[in-house]
């Protein structure tokens, strides 16, 4: 196989290979934080950041790392970042890291993170683990931003706290969709996302 | 290269670790006092949302000057005291509640039941803030905190004195509020939903006699009652126990009376 180069890296995790609508992993943080745009926009480049750093910093000692204990080296590694993106954002940001509470500590836990440490980052060079990283992030952002959007603007009438729909309960006329603010509906629209990007990529699609 | 042998191990588990703390404890010291001016902004919005005037998208700290007064309370003479000034660490409770003379214990015994909020030692002087209109006092806005399922929770309880008369069973919730606590998300982190902060306003808070009736019920039936967060019985209990504590005779229970018109 042909070595990837960086644009290939760096551009076929949002539609050839995304992490959440081909591989299905993160799916845990895009039900919780995806009830508005704002949160959404957050936590996307908080993963960003994270991934592509991680990849980096993996990378980098790659060829120190003892086989032994690769998968904690990649967890401090990640864990570190992770405390240092949320103390950020608890100094600029303080109001939305209390909304996001839990789930950007939960970052940690979050299996594209890990998956591209352990499976692009150990054998690739700092340079293309960290396009990489931003990849992937851009990936889980992409449909992080398109979930956020259908739920905050069925849902709440609104988009990034402006008002698109008036609702009936502010004299509007536009009856909001509660289901829409629960984390069910985003399963629905994952599940369609997935299945909009098999069929147009039947590439996609498992053979029994 | 010996990657993979017990020394290199070891070496690569220390350096790593050395590098990860050192790297995170630099971000936590150089951004602190950042996160700490942060911290105080969003206790004043809570008060202000306690109090049922703060706005959205205006300035907590020019809000806060505009409308609230805050005061020293001297729990020992249950009067405003100018002892201290609001914002003196003597009257911060994390600072008070660690020093013998700024404190004393809340009697801890099942028996007397008076530290239900299991708070263990309270502040003797403490800041309260005032709205006044007109030279008359329309909300009192007390800090309250207590223990809930994992942590303290940390918060403000807005009283409405706008049409109070000579009994304490004439006052009623303006607004409560929650502002640091670590309880289970979605369950008993649920405790700083507007939703459910929105049950609050306009609750009785004395019964006729001048006991605390306001509490968190399983379904609430009465004024004095406020629906329980669904799966956080813990955190509920901690709620209506730190009620108990603060607004009875222990906590600030005869301030509240003294300020009754006509006493």
């Amino acid at each position: 196989m042909a070595e990837p180069t960086e644009k290939e890296v760096l551009l076929d995790p949002l539609l050839n290979n995304n992490p959440i609508t081909l591989q299905i992993l993160g799916l845990c943080s895009a039900l919780a934080v995806t009830t508005n745009m704002q949160t959404s926009v957050v936590m996307a480049i908080a993963v960003t950041a994270v991934t592509a750093c991680s990849g980096a910093i993996v990378s980098l000692i790659r060829n120190y790392i003892p086989n032994s204990i690769r998968i904690i080296v990649q967890m401090t590694v990640i864990a570190s970042l992770v405390i240092v993106v949320d103390q950020f954002l608890q100094a600029f940001a303080f109001s939305l890291s209390q909304k996001l509470s839990v789930f950007v500590g939960l970052i940690i836990t979050n299996c594209i993170v890990m998956g591209r440490a352990e499976a692009f980052a150990m054998k690739n060079s700092p340079m293309m683990s960290f396009m990489d990283g931003v990849g992937n992030g851009l990936g889980y952002s992409l449909v992080l931003l398109l979930v956020g959007f259908f739920r905050e603007l069925f849902g709440a009438g609104k988009l990034f706290g402006v008002t698109i729909l008036q609702p009936v309960t502010e004299g509007g006329w536009y009856v909001t969709n509660g289901m829409m603010l629960i984390s069910p509906s985003a399963f629905f629209l994952i599940g369609f996302l997935v299945w909009l990007n098999r069929t147009l990529r039947p590439s996609q699609v498992e053979t029994e | 290269m010996q990657r993979d042998s017990i020394q290199n191990t070891f070496r690569v588990a220390i350096l790593l670790c050395l590098a990860c703390s050192i790297m995170v404890s630099v971000m936590a010291v150089g951004l602190r006092s950042t996160q700490q001016m942060k911290k105080e902004e969003f206790r004043q919005q809570n008060i202000l949302k306690a109090a049922g005037l703060w706005e959205e998208g205006k300035d907590a700290e020019s809000l806060f000057k505009q409308y609230i007064t805050p005061v020293v309370l001297d729990f020992e003479t249950d009067k405003s005291t100018d002892r201290y000034e609001p914002g003196d660490k003597e009257v911060d409770p994390r600072y008070a509640t660690r020093s013998p003379e700024l404190s004393h214990l809340v009697d801890g015994s099942e028996d007397t039941g008076v530290d239900i909020a299991s708070i263990r030692a309270r502040e003797t002087y403490t800041t309260i803030y005032e709205v006044r209109k007109d030279g008359k006092l329309e909300t009192l806005v007390l800090p309250i905190r207590g223990y809930g399922l994992w942590s303290t929770l940390w918060g403000f309880i807005a009283i409405d004195f706008s049409n109070a008369s000579g009994g304490l069973d004439s006052l009623h919730v303006k607004g409560l509020t929650y502002y640091q606590h670590a309880e289970t998300p979605g369950l008993g982190g649920e405790v700083d939903n507007d939703l459910w902060k929105a049950k609050w306003p306009g609750k009785q808070i004395y019964s006729e006699g001048g006991e605390v009736r306001l509490e968190v019920a399983k379904s609430a039936a009465t004024d004095y009652q406020v629906d329980a967060l669904a799966g956080a019985t813990l955190t509920s209990n901690g709620v209506s126990n730190m009620l108990q504590y603060w607004l009875g005779q222990h906590g600030f229970g005869p301030y509240i009376k003294s300020l009754l018109p006509g006493k």
